[in-house]
């Protein structure tokens, strides 16, 4: 029942001046629809964006780096009973390859986060047809582990990662590539190496994916066509690519695989760092807009209450006279406060997924971004909401306080 | 016969624009049951000494003690609830809450003590106001209706939760003859056979006079109880 009059008072008064109880909670739904629209928008860029980054990158990248010349052989030759050092160590050349990859991938299997692997061995190499020559990158892999990593089929404008799959002495080229030494399905490309060995590979289909330098230079084969281009055995592998459930984990996961397998791990956000910290910067300026719109409303709730107290000072005084306490002033205040923004998220909440809805079909044309990218996620709907109730509550609590504090015989007195 | 109301030496001082001293050793009691009427000239310190017996006053030395129970240097949050339950105030003028309908006027009270149900609340309301003759101006918003007829919804307020005191600031002080005369009859049925407590600032001469007992008033101290 106590609750009950508290809430009745706080509605009347709310109702008794509509206007401003508008005003206020327009404040509201403006801070909370910009905080929704700003999140979906900046969410959908990132995510946009790693997504780029993820179709070109796998989450994890292994392999083998130079390492330092370490003393352990002299300790097994020299024995232990002086401390063995070596003066000035240096890098010790390798071939860089994953030594067994068979028993490595067996290995990486077990891990229950991971969610695929291919192995790749790489070569930059020269392409030419017909006199036109070109640089690039050529990866010899498994097309159909590499093609469920990244999905190579959906960029494919001619021809199939199967037919690749079937054919030894076949390749998947780039469109880039593809335009600049006229090259069509079915034709025929020479592979020149740095030592000079040459081979032809029949051209099994061309993709086009949205970076520019992936589809002017890059291009599949089977694995042991690069393996004879460089020379190597059939178990020469440079790297292995994983993918991993969760792909924000990715640094964490490296280090394990490191320990696992004695292999260097590259995360794709060390790979990435000038993107990423484009990211972040991004949200810090989202949230400090977002931030100020709703401090803004805020203080617009605190004003109008303030001036609602202000008018009503000689009702507070009647109602502490009848016997209403201080906690239940600050109750009624209180109850305003938090109902101005209890409407004003709810159509914030709307508001937000229309800015949203609307901006997510403005075609923009850059580049390969089409349409906005726009996320519709219910956590920034809970959370917007939950932020303008919060803001409300502390923009009705200073002024509630004060009305609580209201000596009714100065006010009667007059 | 019970005492309803008891002071002590009570004193108090204003220091705005200077210091001086309203109330003066002022002591009595009031029997419970009594129709006691305060009087004296204006400025002499009437309204001073309600607020501090309503308790909503709470800077002031001496004791008091209402129904044995003292309330002198008590805070609000005990004041409060015992104010909402035990005294039914009427202002010198009537102030009403102008958003809300008269009847929601004489409810709030009520439904603060949360003694009765909605509909039991709403139907004593009534009967408050019916018992002052404004029963029909109900539904009106408080802001709408007559001083007079405010003065009644006031009184009718000051009475819903069936406080054993009841203390008016001129509670007539807006009424013609006829309503002074229904409210004055009222009080004294309240007194006589409902034992209620009545105290009532008065300028009328003629209020006073039939009162049980007159306290005067001059300059802040009592001259005759
Ligand atoms: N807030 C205040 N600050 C300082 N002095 C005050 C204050 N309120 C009242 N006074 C003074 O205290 C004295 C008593 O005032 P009070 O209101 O109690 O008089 P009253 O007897 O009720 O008069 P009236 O019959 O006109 O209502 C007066 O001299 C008045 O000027
Ligand atoms: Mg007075």
């Amino acid at each position: 029942m106590k609750m009950g009059v508290n809430t009745e008072i706080a509605f009347t008064y709310l109702i008794s001046r509509k206007k401003q109880t508008l005003v206020a909670a327009l404040g509201v739904t403006f801070g909370i629809s910009m905080f929704i629209f700003m999140n979906s928008l900046i969410t959908g860029t990132n995510e946009y964006s790693e997504k780029a980054m993820l179709s070109a990158t796998p989450h994890i990248r292994l392999y083998k780096d130079h390492a330092m010349s370490s003393a352990s052989l002299l300790d097994n030759y020299l024995g232990r009973q002086t401390v063995n050092l070596i003066v000035n160590p240096q890098l010790v050349p390798d071939d860089n390859r994953i030594d067994n990859p068979e028993a490595v991938m067996q290995l990486l299997k077990r891990n229950q986060l991971i969610t695929a692997m291919s192995s790749q061995v790489s070569a930059n190499v020269l392409y030419s047809h017909g006199g036109v020559q070109e640089n690039g990158n050529l990866q010899g892999v498994d097309i159909l582990q590499q093609d469920k990593m990244f999905d190579i089929s959906s960029t494919l404008v001619s021809g199939s990662v199967k037919a690749l799959d079937n054919n030894p002495g076949s390749i998947l080229i780039g469109v880039g590539l593809a335009e600049r030494l006229n090259l069509q399905m079915g034709d025929h490309i020479n592979i020149t190496t740095s030592q000079g060995i040459v081979k032809s590979l029949q051209v099994a289909g061309i993709f086009k994916t949205t970076i520019k330098s992936i589809d002017n230079a890059r291009s599949y084969c089977h694995a042991s066509a690069v393996q004879q281009l460089l020379q190597r055995d059939r178990a020469y592998i440079t790297d292995i690519f994983i993918n991993i459930r969760d792909h924000h984990q990715a640094p964490a996961i490296g280090r394990q695989l490191e320990q696992l397998t004695g292999f260097t791990a590259e995360s794709w956000q060390s790979n990435n760092e000038t993107a990423l910290a484009g990211q972040k910067i991004r949200n810090i300026i989202a949230n400090s807009v977002v931030i100020t719109i709703l401090i803004v409303a805020g203080f617009g709730i605190y004003n109008i209450l303030n001036m609602v107290i202000y008018e009503k000072i000689r009702e507070i005084a009647i109602l502490k006279a009848t016997g209403f306490q201080g906690k239940d002033v600050i109750g009624i205040f209180i109850r305003q406060a938090l109902f101005i923004g209890m409407i004003g998220a709810i159509a914030g909440m709307v508001f937000g997924w229309l800015i949203s809805l609307l901006v997510s079909h403005v075609y923009i044309g850059a580049g390969n971004v089409t349409y906005l990218p726009v996320t519709f996620r219910i956590r920034h709907y809970v959370q917007g909401g939950l932020f303008g109730i919060a803001t409300s509550f502390f923009a009705g609590y200073i002024p509630a306080l004060r009305a609580s504090k209201v000596d009714p015989v100065q006010i009667i007195r007059g | 016969m019970s005492i309803a109301l008891q002071c002590d030496h009570i004193n108090k001082y204003f220091t705005e624009p200077q210091r001086f001293r309203v109330l003066n050793e002022v002591s009595f009691s009031i029997n419970q049951g009594e129709f006691v009427s305060i009087t004296g000239k204006s400025g002499s310190g009437k309204s001073t000494l309600l607020y501090i017996l309503s308790t909503m006053d709470t800077d002031y030395e001496g004791a008091l003690y209402i129904h044995e129970e003292q309330l002198s240097g008590k805070g609000q949050p005990v004041l409060a609830p015992f104010r909402n339950a035990h005294i039914g105030f009427i202002f010198q003028f009537h102030y009403l809450l102008p958003d809300f309908s008269c009847l929601r006027n004489v409810m709030i009270p009520a439904l603060r003590a949360g003694r009765w149900g909605r509909e039991e609340v709403e139907a004593r309301a009534y009967e408050k106001l019916r018992l002052l003759g404004v029963e029909d101006q109900a539904l009106k918003p408080a802001s709408k209706i007559s001083g007079g007829q405010q003065q009644r919804v006031a009184i009718a307020r000051a009475l819903i939760n069936e406080p054993a005191i009841i203390m008016g600031d001129e509670p007539t002080g807006n009424l013609d003859s006829r309503n002074t005369a229904v409210v004055f009859d009222m009080f004294r049925k309240l007194t006589a056979e409902f034992n209620k407590t009545i105290i009532t600032v008065t300028h009328d001469n003629d209020f006073a006079q039939r009162c049980d007992r007159i306290i005067e008033m001059v300059d802040g101290s009592i001259v005759s109880t």
